[in-house]
């Protein structure tokens, strides 16, 4: 047998595996350099910006499946729509805390509260906290009681509220609390006033 | 006009047809807008009928709903109570109708028009939890919608006309089971589809009494939970019937 086809295809399949293995090399490297766009880092909310003033936060608590209010001094802006997200901040701060009463994920995040109409509030959240929420009709309604409470607690002129999810509508928060219509602050109140009693 | 009595029989039957007509539809409209939920008074005594109750085991198909424990997910709980809440009702001479009695997938729409079109005394939905302890009867909470514009009942707000009738079932069914002493809250709640239905409907939401989730899905808890609901519901009827005479 001829040794020189065999020496030849050796050299040739060398040279090709060092090519690919460069190649390879250079697509890693773009890769890493691509992945920090692809999963950006957790939006850190801004802390807020004006005094510090005193507001009433209703907080959710799973054990009793009940709601309570606290009164807390938060540094908060003077534009009510910046206002309204780090007041939904604070209480997303006390749930995803280690010994949280209504365990939501850290990766929770309040996108935006926009003020669209005279008495309508629309806040967006992100999926995560979605995703992350107890499954179950009281454990949903104690999170979106305590978000409208919280608003109308300490904002004036707020009547109804819509709850988006990463900028869409979505039928349910995790399978049982509907986000498909418009909550009326003066019937989420009567249901806060029931979460209450108990 | 004045009646031409050479005037041509044909004329003379569109006329006639004319004037029945009219008086159809003006007849017609004195009518209840929705008979089949005021039926007209009648000199004779009414047919008894049967009282039906519609339970709907919450989720099932390709929706789960939550996951109690790794091998129990809610729709499979749901559908084993109403079952024998079904079995309990029967034992009562209560008929019940279940809108899922598998397996399946059926929208939140769907639902509702099953409910809405067998005229039930009481709708009731089923769901579990491991949040909380005992029982949670739930009736709807109203969403800011539009009101019913003319003869269009909006969907959303369909339960608006029959909100007191079920806060009414959900006093009496929370009173009945408190007697048991069993934990037990009466809750409204934004729970499709009670919303969309125009008849009493409630929602009951079940959970472990001793912070073990996988209680829920025990045999017996199933079936004292279904015993006392069942004892519960046939409470109701009485006096449903006494005051409303048979239910549509």
């Amino acid at each position: 047998m001829n040794s020189r086809p065999f020496v030849l295809l050796t050299v040739c399949l060398f040279v090709l595996t060092i090519a690919l293995s460069l190649y390879v090399w250079q697509l890693r490297r773009t890769a890493s350099d691509v992945s920090p766009v692809l999963n950006p880092p957790r939006a850190v909310a801004p802390p807020g910006t004006g005094p510090a003033k005193p507001a009433t936060l209703w907080v959710a608590h799973d054990k009793p499946g009940a709601l309570r209010t606290i009164s807390i001094s938060l540094p908060l802006s003077s534009e009510r729509q910046r206002r309204a997200a780090e007041l939904l901040r604070a209480l997303l701060n006390i749930y995803s805390a280690k010994d949280s009463p209504h365990p939501l994920p850290s990766t929770s995040e309040i996108h935006s509260v926009y003020y669209v109409d005279p008495g309508l509030v629309v806040i967006d959240v992100n999926s995560a906290l979605a995703y992350g929420q107890t499954s179950g009709v009281l454990a949903e309604e104690l999170t979106i009681a305590s978000f409208v409470q919280t608003l109308s607690a300490n904002q004036s002129g707020i009547l109804r509220v819509k709850i988006l999810v990463d900028g869409k509508e979505r039928s349910t928060l995790a399978g049982h609390a509907d986000l498909s219509g418009i909550y009326d602050v003066a019937q989420v109140s009567s249901l806060a006033r029931q979460l209450s009693s108990q | 006009m004045r009646w031409n009595s050479s005037a041509s029989p044909q004329a003379r039957f569109v006329l006639t047809c004319s004037v029945i007509w009219v008086g159809s539809l003006l007849a017609f409209n004195q009518s209840p807008a929705h008979p089949t939920l005021s039926p007209a008074p009648s000199n004779s005594t009414p047919t008894p009928q049967p009282v039906l109750v519609v339970i709907d085991p919450a989720h099932g198909g390709s929706d789960p709903g939550a996951l109690l424990t790794p091998e129990s997910p809610e729709k499979e709980i749901t559908l084993a109570v109403a079952r024998r809440l079904r079995q309990e009702l029967s034992a009562r001479g209560i008929t019940s109708q279940l809108v899922r009695d598998g397996d399946a997938t059926v929208s939140l729409d769907q639902r509702a028009a099953i409910a809405n079109s067998a005229y039930p005394l009481l709708y009731v939905a089923i769901h579990a939890s491991s949040l909380g302890s005992g029982l949670r009867v739930f009736s709807a909470m109203m969403p800011a919608a539009g009101d019913n514009r003319g003869p269009f009942l909006n969907w959303d707000a369909a339960q608006g006309p029959f909100l007191e009738r079920s806060k009414a079932a959900q006093q009496q069914l929370v009173t009945a089971i408190q007697k048991t002493r069993f934990p037990v809250r009466a809750l409204m709640a934004p729970l499709r589809p009670l919303n969309n239905l125009k008849v009493s409907a409630l929602a009951i939401e079940i959970s472990p009494t001793t912070g073990d989730a996988s209680q829920v899905g025990a045999t017996g808890y199933q079936q004292m939970i279904c015993s006392t609901l069942a004892n519960a519901i046939a409470s109701l009827v009485p006096l449903s019937t006494a005051k409303t005479g048979t239910q549509p």
